[in-house]
């Protein structure tokens, strides 16, 4: 039994974080946080389990506590837990702090210095300081570690938080002999590197401020307002990186050459810094870099002790910090000579046989950053060259056929900035080494012909294109590269894509070259001479979408196009028109389509057309046929303008030019078809929902009329359980008061993108985010202008529990142009109240009637509660409120719910119908206190019932004190 | 300086793809959110990574053969930080994922920027990606234990112990350690107190007898051409891996390497960082610069205080003149057969004692062999079982001309063809090297255990060890093209 509920366990907290959207759509959040909760106390889980069960909140706090106040109390439960927790689980009391931690921060509470969050930092505090562990085995003392890192991380997380308590970490972090003094160093460190920023914000703060802050010495004035609470959290800027290069702008501190006592604490935090591991020792440097960096005052020289050790370091992470505080420090901590130094330390990093790629790659990447002392750029981030790196120095990391694709491809990039450099042509080293990388290429390009897998293809075209990049103005590459390449295509056909994305991305980003003209024609050129026997339908297809690309072409003459389009579609030499294969028919038509507005028509007229007439007559598939026909009309009867004008629209590519759209350009699309065929996604949204005034509910409608009647058809109150009886039997007809309809507008956001102000045929469709609803029916609206008023529509929602709920919206639309569009909705958020409907009590029943029918239910409920009506529940909610509130709070909110007579100001008796067939039934009488006494037939409805009525109170008692 | 968000996922070949593990740091994500502002990007869900991932890897989609969001030749994959571009509503690109692969196991993560975000900065410029990086190293090297080869029960015990692990070395997304591969072999007791801090680095405390175990490795690696236009290459890297058994909280051993009066000086010098310093002279030497006689050649000095575990007390590269085994090897083409001739001569200064050494001829493009009339003039000649692959095992000794040869013709009569190699077409072929020196280095490099100081009470026993070891030692047909391994040579 315990195993199985473990697993169930195991395989609900799995499947929660494989999709917490998913498994959250089968409850809510609520419950689940609820459920986790409850197991969390239970005495009967196994902590094994419980560590399981925290994961949810430590990786996703904000989904099970969406506000603030739910974090809050989310972390009282969880302190209650581990003051209950044994002390000697400490395994799961590590975890419960970090879920602590995690549900604290990440709600805010933290940054807001709430109550929890105050106490939770004393109980972390207190943790830190309990050395009562020191006898204990280490696994005790971890979790003094993990308060330690806890603290860490709500410092981090809201910097200054713990300005106050810098000696006291100072001397724990001093005593502690055991292997824990580096969680105290991380912590000391981080403190220290915030007060030191907030002292450089703080007009005035000088060495004296300094000197306090270090000696915990409270009495200075200032310190009040380091202790204002919540500051400047939200402000990116404190959580930022102060190393920043050349042109960023550090905030310093002044306090003059003497800080002795900040002097102090760095030299014995560095002089310890070797008793860390590499990565903690790499934070501390960096924070430690920060601090000197901010404190003109203390020489960058107190590092130079530790420097030869981090740059002869076979790890990463600390070499990286040198490289660091050499963009923190420049010269003036590295002479010239140590910038060649670890400049030819990287090269050799970036090919060093004992590191792993993915190092090799991060130092190879650091060259082309390379923080100079005197940078010539701007260090804008782009890759630039360091002064120092000579085609030499380089030498060591051109590219070999032995190379993995992403150290091959970053090696030809880096070589191929040097190269440029140095100047390509002749036998300099530039000329030479650029020899050297076509040679390469060429390599790539042999494995590539000798069947080489898909990875090394695609290696092979990066290569190509970042080689072309770079020189594809170096004549003798230029041409050789081009028939290399086309001469590969004609046996390799399949790699037809590859060839026109390489046209693409050559023509896009090399706009004045011609290479990618040059390429195609080329193409064009084997594809056309090569003798057709062998021709295989394959290579055709791969064949004409290649012709298509070059038909794209206005400077490529197409007379040799067309000569093999005929050539493959007269019977003598295939029979590929009577087989009639539709796909192969319309490779071809998207060839003749570019052909019609080729720039070269008029010499191409007569011969295009024969092979257009020839497809509408003999090729074997209607469809082609017609297509061919209609291209045949169009080139036949249209002047070249018209012609020209009516294709040229499709042709514009989809969403770069916004235009009309006509029927015939559609019919002669046959490529770009897709492009209407095809939804495209909005990246905004570009219209919402917004809740509309609901109009006047049918049951208060019905009541006017009825008002009349209600005299003579009097209903004796004696007769309740009968009138129930009556109104209970309405609901053995299916669908009866099943669903609630809500009113919303449809109105344009805020964005202007003027594509989207005219809108058509809107369906709007909506999903459930969990299953206390039925699924809605898709909504449609014609259209959406803008410049007119805001159609308005009806949600008509189903409950199965009329819980809160959210919908998600999504909807598919046509613009002006005839582009389809998907686009998603803000989220809809439907609240307790929109769920309320008036009693649906029988069309005969009047004023009196329903009053009946009320205290039919009352009795029923506030009786019968635990029988067999095991849902039914009382309640009280109490609250201060003038009796004009009151009138006011009804009037506003329960009108078209109120059963009694709105002059009676003793009691109003208020009912809320919620389909499919709950009551919330409500007397509220007017004392002071006023009570409502609350009753309902559903008691998972209580909670939501007292929340609207905290809402609506506290707004009310807010209106009337104002 | 932290990670939002780690993945670990087994794949074989981009099929039967499967996320591991995946663990999300809450209050990372929440600094990553302030810090980035407007330009925020929340991380997908799990699947949605996974796939995207997959794409940015080149894995995904296995079965096209062009697929344009993967092999856009625009884009290219900057590994070690990939850009996976998130679709949908978070619309935006997620940077710089770090992804480490080995076999079918890749671990990635998403570690925070804590610099502007716009313009996209340099790696260099944050520290969470070195940091994230070693992560990331640890955590493989944990997974794949000790062997490196992944066996599917040993990796789901040790998957299943990373959430402790994790608590222990990165518990809230801040990489503190690396996991520990295996415990220590002796006993180790926790800290007595005292004035000296442990070293973080140091799990316990050693108990027993001082033993300190020091083992030069160096490894050979070779392309030699057998033509005038193309230079023979050849380089030699060394190890020095230590297992220090020392009692006391921070015992000092100092190790030194000596070289013979004229050997070339010991370059690019990496040390592990347990080193407590280093002189300057060490570090001067590097390959990629020119060498000059003058430069500092020894003895090179270690001063460190050892963690309990063996670890890799540095390495170094080293030119030497010459490569252990000159080789040649020639095929000619002659009807339906190859003629093979190869020579492999034993240059005078290695010691003629192998603990193996072994030649290998695949031949690749080929159908499988038939007839193999192949005579040697020593060790001894297998046929492997696919029938594409000639060992020549030469045993534990070179004759004593130290020099062997092989003649003789292979027909291809297979009915199978034997496995393809896009590299190695028509007379491009190689043969492989595999041995392993005991008690030598190519350098002359060698740790002497007098030179080895251990500052403690008892007297330590010390063993020293030294080999010479060959990887990626290739002879390349000189008949046939040969593609080239380095451009340094050329240019």
């Amino acid at each position: 039994m315990a195993v199985n509920w473990a697993e169930t366990w195991a395989e609900r907290i799995s499947a929660f974080s494989r999709s917490p959207s998913r498994f959250l759509s089968g409850t809510t959040a609520e419950a689940f946080l609820a459920e986790l909760l409850r197991e969390l106390r239970d005495d009967r889980a196994t902590y094994s389990v419980k560590i399981l069960l925290l994961a949810p909140l430590c990786e996703y706090p904000t989904l099970l506590c969406p506000s603030d106040s739910v974090g809050e109390e989310t972390a009282l439960e969880l302190m209650s837990v581990l003051v209950q927790c044994p002390p000697k689980s400490v395994q799961f009391r590590c975890h419960l702090l970090l879920g602590l931690t995690s549900v604290l921060v990440c709600t805010s509470c933290v940054s807001g210095r709430s109550r929890a969050s105050q106490d939770f930092l004393d109980l972390l505090l207190q943790i830190a300081q309990d050395t009562s562990d020191l006898h204990a085995d280490g696994a005790l003392r971890s979790l003094r570690a993990t308060a330690c890192d806890c603290l860490r991380e709500l410092e981090a997380c809201s910097p200054g938080l713990l300005s106050q308590r810098l000696e006291l970490l100072s001397g724990l972090r001093q005593r502690e002999t055991s292997r824990l003094h580096q969680a105290y160093a991380g912590l000391h460190t981080l403190v220290l590197r915030n007060a030191v920023y907030q002292l450089t914000q703080e007009t005035g703060a000088g060495a004296e401020h300094l000197k306090a802050l270090l000696g915990g010495n409270t009495s200075v004035a200032w310190e009040a307002e380091l202790d204002s609470g919540p500051t400047q959290d939200e402000d990116p800027a404190v959580l930022s990186s102060l190393i920043l290069g050349p042109m960023g702008t550090v905030p310093t501190l002044q306090t003059g050459p003497d800080c002795k006592e900040l002097r102090s604490v760095l030299s014995s935090l560095l002089e310890e810094s070797y008793l860390l591991t590499a990565p903690c020792q790499a934070a501390l440097l960096h924070r430690l870099t920060e601090v000197v960096a901010m404190v003109p005052g203390v020489p960058p020289a107190v590092f130079r002790a530790q420097l030869l050790r981090l740059l002869g370091t076979s790890e990463v992470c600390l070499l990286h910090t040198t490289l660091l505080m050499k963009c923190a420090f420049t010269d003036s901590l590295f002479s010239a000579e140590d910038e060649a130094f670890i400049l030819q330390r990287l090269v050799v990093l970036s090919q060093h046989p004992l590191l792993r790629t993915p190092e090799k790659l991060f130092y190879t990447d650091c060259i082309l950053h390379f923080p100079e002392n005197r940078p010539i750029g701007c260090g804008d981030g782009d890759e630039t060259l360091p002064v120092l790196l000579t085609p030499r120095l380089a030498s060591a990391l051109v590219p070999t056929v032995f190379n993995d694709s992403a150290t091959m491809l970053a090696r030809i990039n880096l070589l191929s900035l040097v190269y440029l450099e140095e100047g390509e042509e002749g036998d300099g080293e530039g000329g030479r080494g650029l020899a050297y990388l076509y040679e390469h290429l060429t390599s790539l390009l042999h494995i590539v012909e000798n069947g080489g897998s898909r990875e090394n293809v695609v290696t092979f075209f990066r290569a190509a294109f970042l080689f072309l990049f770079y020189f594809c103005h170096v004549e003798r590459y230029f041409h050789s590269m081009m028939e290399k390449l086309s001469t590969v295509y004609l046996c390799h056909t399949h790699l037809a894509p590859h060839f026109i994305n390489l046209a693409d991305r050559t023509q896009d980003k090399l706009s004045e070259s011609s290479w990618a003209v040059g390429l195609l024609k080329a193409l064009q050129g084997v594809i056309t001479e090569a003798p057709l026997a062998q021709l295989t339908s394959q290579d055709l297809s791969r064949h004409l979408k290649v012709l298509a690309r070059v038909a794209e072409e206005g400077e490529i003459p197409q007379h040799s196009t067309l000569r093999f389009l005929s050539s493959v579609i007269t019977p003598s030499s295939s029979c590929l028109c009577a087989i009639g294969n539709w796909r192969l028919g319309n490779s071809l038509l998207a060839v003749c389509r570019r052909l019609l507005v080729h720039p070269s028509l008029d010499s191409l007229l007569m011969p295009l057309a024969d092979i257009l007439q020839h497809l509408a007559c003999r090729y074997g598939d209607t469809d082609v046929q017609d297509h061919a026909r209609l291209y045949y009309t169009l080139l036949t009867t249209l002047s070249r303008e018209k012609l020209a004008a009516v294709l040229a629209q499709g042709s514009t590519e989809g969403g770069r030019q916004v235009k009309k759209r006509s029927l015939s350009c559609i019919m002669v699309e046959s490529e770009r078809l897709t492009s209407m065929l095809t939804i495209h996604q909005t990246e905004k949204t570009i219209f919402k929902l917004i809740e509309a005034q609901s109009e006047p509910r049918e049951g208060t409608q019905t009541d006017k009329g009825s008002d009349l009647i209600q005299n003579e058809t009097e209903t004796c109150p004696g007769e309740a359980s009968a009138a129930l009886e009556v109104y209970r039997a309405q609901f053995d007809v299916p669908g009866f008061a099943s669903d609630i309809t809500l009113n919303y507008q449809l109105a344009h956001t805020e964005a202007e993108d003027p594509r989207f102000d005219r809108l058509f045929s809107i369906r709007v469709h909506f999903n459930l985010t969990d299953n206390h609803y039925e699924q809605l029916g898709d909504i449609s609206v014609p259209c959406l202008f803008r410049e007119r008023p805001s159609p308005t529509v009806q949600l008509r929602l189903k409950p199965r529990r009329p819980y809160p709920t959210t919908l998600h919206a999504s909807a598919i639309l046509t613009t002006q142009d005839g582009l389809s569009w998907l686009t998603t909705l803000p989220h809809i958020h439907v609240a307790f109240q929109q769920a309320f409907a008036p009693l649906p009590a029988p069309p005969a029943c009047g004023q009196r009637g329903k009053l009946c029918l009320f205290d039919g239910l009352w009795d029923e409920i506030s009786s019968k509660s635990g029988e067999d009506l095991d849902d039914c529940a009382t309640s009280l909610f109490c609250c201060p409120l003038k009796e004009a509130a009151l009138i006011a709070l009804v009037e506003e909110h329960f009108l078209p719910y109120l059963l009694s007579d709105r002059s009676d100001k003793e009691e109003f008796k208020v009912l809320f119908f919620l389909p499919p067939q709950s009551h919330v039934l409500l007397k509220i009488r007017s004392e002071d206190p006023v009570h409502f006494n609350i009753a309902t037939d559903n008691w998972q409805l209580l909670r939501y019932i007292s929340s609207y009525l905290l809402t609506i109170t506290s707004t009310q008692e807010d209106a009337v004190t104002d | 300086m932290s990670v939002r968000a780690l993945w670990i996922l087994s794949h074989e070949k981009g099929e039967n793809v499967s996320i591991r593990f995946t663990r999300r740091f809450a209050t990372v994500e929440h600094r990553a959110k302030i810090l980035a502002g407007s330009s925020y990007r929340a991380v997908p869900e799990d699947n949605t990574v996974l796939q995207l991932l997959l794409t940015e890897l080149g894995l995904s989609d296995s079965d096209k053969s062009y697929v344009a969001l993967r092999d856009d030749c625009l884009h290219r994959k900057r590994l070690p930080a990939l850009e996976l571009r998130v679709d949908g509503p978070g619309k935006g690109f997620l940077w710089p994922v770090l992804a480490i692969s080995h076999g079918p196991l890749t671990l990635a993560c998403l570690p925070l920027v804590d610099v502007p975000a716009e313009p996209r900065p340099p790696l260099a410029s944050l520290l969470s990606v070195s940091q994230g990086l070693t992560l990331l190293a640890g955590l493989q090297t944990f997974l794949l234990g000790s062997g490196g080869k992944p066996d599917s029960e040993g990796l789901a015990s040790r998957l299943a112990m990373l959430p402790s692990v994790l608590l222990q070395v990165c518990p809230l997304g801040t990489p503190l350690d690396v996991p520990l591969v295996g415990a220590p072999a002796t006993p180790t007791v926790p800290t007595p107190a005292g004035n000296q801090k442990q070293p973080a680095w140091k799990t316990g405390l050693h108990r027993g007898r001082a033993v300190v175990n020091v083992a030069l490795i160096e490894t050979v690696r070779s392309m030699q051409y057998g033509n005038r236009s193309r230079q023979d290459l050849w380089d030699v890297y060394g190890t020095v891996t230590c297992k220090c058994e020392v009692e006391g909280v921070l015992p000092n051993v100092t190790v030194t390497l000596t070289l013979p009066p004229n050997g070339s000086p010991l370059q690019d010098i990496l040390v592990h960082p347990c080193v407590t310093s280093l002189d300057s002279s060490i570090l001067t030497a590097s390959s990629v610069d020119n060498c000059d006689g003058s430069a500092f050649s020894g003895p090179y000095k270690f001063p460190f205080s050892p963690p309990l575990e063996p670890f890799r007390l540095c390495s170094y590269t080293s030119q030497v003149p010459v490569p252990p085994i000159l080789g040649s090897y020639q095929l000619r083409e002659e009807e339906n057969q190859l003629r093979v001739s190869v020579t492999l001569k034993l240059h005078e200064s290695v010691k003629n004692s192998f603990e193996y050494c072994e030649a290998h001829l695949p031949f690749f493009n080929r159908d499988q062999m038939g007839v193999v009339d192949v005579k040697v003039s020593a060790g001894q000649l297998d046929v492997s079982k696919e029938k594409n692959l000639l060992i020549w095992g030469l045993g534990q000794k070179f004759p004593k001309c130290r020099e062997v040869t092989m003649e003789g013709k292979i027909s291809f009569s297979g009915q199978t063809p034997g496995p393809t190699d896009p590299l190695c077409t028509e007379l491009t072929a190689y043969i492989k090297l595999y041995f392993k020196v005991p008690d030598m280095t190519l350098s002359g490099c060698c740790v002497d255990q007098h030179s080895v100081q251990v500052y403690s009470s008892a007297k330590p026993r010390i063993v020293t060890s030294r080999e010479l070891q060959s990887k990626e030692y290739f002879i390349w047909n000189s008949t046939g093209t040969a593609p080239v391994a380095s451009g340094q040579m050329m240019l």
